[in-house]
């Protein structure tokens, strides 16, 4: 009995140390899947929810009145190249800590949160993309559709809003 | 992937030429290093990433990682659309990234090009310049273009096949 009881122990112990997993938001920017870890996120909006101040609306940081404060808010569809003619009726703002600096990203719609395992996820391909790699964290299979993890300090990172927060 | 190369008896290795994949582009034949091609695989549709070069179309999953698709009709510039069922090479080895797929219309076979064979290229061929070409070929009395394609996928300048 007692040597049954020594040799489950390691196997015990292997499934003590399963990986942990990562929830990470689901998101649609344009035809792009996407997802941001949920440790980075700090509240989801409704576009209605927020004041936009004027600032041309090609570009791609723009401004955000949020309880007082006036945040960076990167329209992700134009980040992405996906030009959009208005804001979506299912669009939300995500507000994130990029770099310690806190943003709002701007997507078409939230689809909900998955658990992920951190050793699932790729590498980016480098010729899939002109952005700066540093926005990627990665890729991941979910469903047998392909999610483009972001990289929130990445985001926090960008020139754009660095030039923000200097203003 | 089996090949027709002829192969040394004694020794079980090639007797000459150095085996290509011989696939089709928009009624052209075209040739790309056996040992370059990791794998043919279906073509499937890729997630699409943001901000891509016009001629990529995104992200596959393959054997556990993840592969950026090109579609070479788009990176030579041909207008029409592919076919209904085009086949991807799965390239190893070519650019910045370990693995890459690439779009083509229909891979026909697998082909020693012997090296008394393989001619230089003039300046252009089919309007691909020179410098994108490994050689000139002949399979079945028809030309072959044995492409450079790490040249091809790397560089940033427009390449255009001619009808």
């Amino acid at each position: 009995m007692e040597g049954r009881t020594l040799a489950k122990r390691p196997w015990r112990g292997r499934a003590e140390r399963a990986v942990a997993q990562e929830q990470v938001l689901l998101f649609r920017v344009g035809e792009c899947l996407c997802g941001l870890g949920l440790r980075g996120l700090w509240e989801v909006l409704s576009p209605d929810g927020v004041t936009e101040l004027p600032t041309p609306s090609y570009q791609i940081c723009t401004a955000l009145a949020y309880r007082g404060r006036r945040l960076p808010l990167i329209r992700m569809s134009e980040l992405f190249g996906m030009s959009a003619e208005r804001v979506l009726p299912t669009a939300r703002v995500l507000l994130v800590q990029g770099q310690g600096r806190p943003l709002g990203l701007l997507v078409d719609e939230v689809l909900g949160v998955v658990d992920v395992n951190p050793q699932q996820v790729g590498a980016m391909p480098t010729q899939a993309s002109l952005l700066s790699p540093e926005l990627f964290r990665g890729l991941f299979s979910r469903e047998s559709q392909v999610v483009i993890l972001l990289s929130e300090d990445g985001l926090g990172g960008m020139a754009e809003v660095a030039q923000f927060a200097e203003n | 992937m089996r090949t027709e190369e002829p192969r040394n008896a004694k020794t079980g290795t090639s007797t000459g030429g150095t085996p290509v994949v011989l696939f089709q582009l928009a009624g052209k034949s075209f040739a790309a290093e056996l040992d370059r091609v990791d794998q043919i695989i279906e073509y499937r549709e890729p997630a699409k990433t943001p901000r891509r070069p016009a001629h990529v179309e995104g992200v596959v999953e393959y054997r556990g990682r993840y592969l950026a698709v090109v579609d070479l009709r788009k990176r030579f510039g041909v207008a029409e659309p592919k076919p209904a069922h085009p086949a991807v090479l799965v390239l190893k080895g070519v650019g910045p990234d370990p693995v890459v797929g690439l779009v083509v219309d229909q891979v026909l076979r697998v082909l020693p090009l012997p090296p008394d064979g393989v001619l230089s290229p003039p300046p252009r061929v089919f309007g691909i310049r020179a410098e994108y070409i490994r050689g000139v070929a002949n399979a079945a009395g028809r030309p072959v273009v044995w492409l450079d394609l790490t040249k091809v996928l790397t560089t940033q300048e427009a390449i255009t096949l001619l009808a």
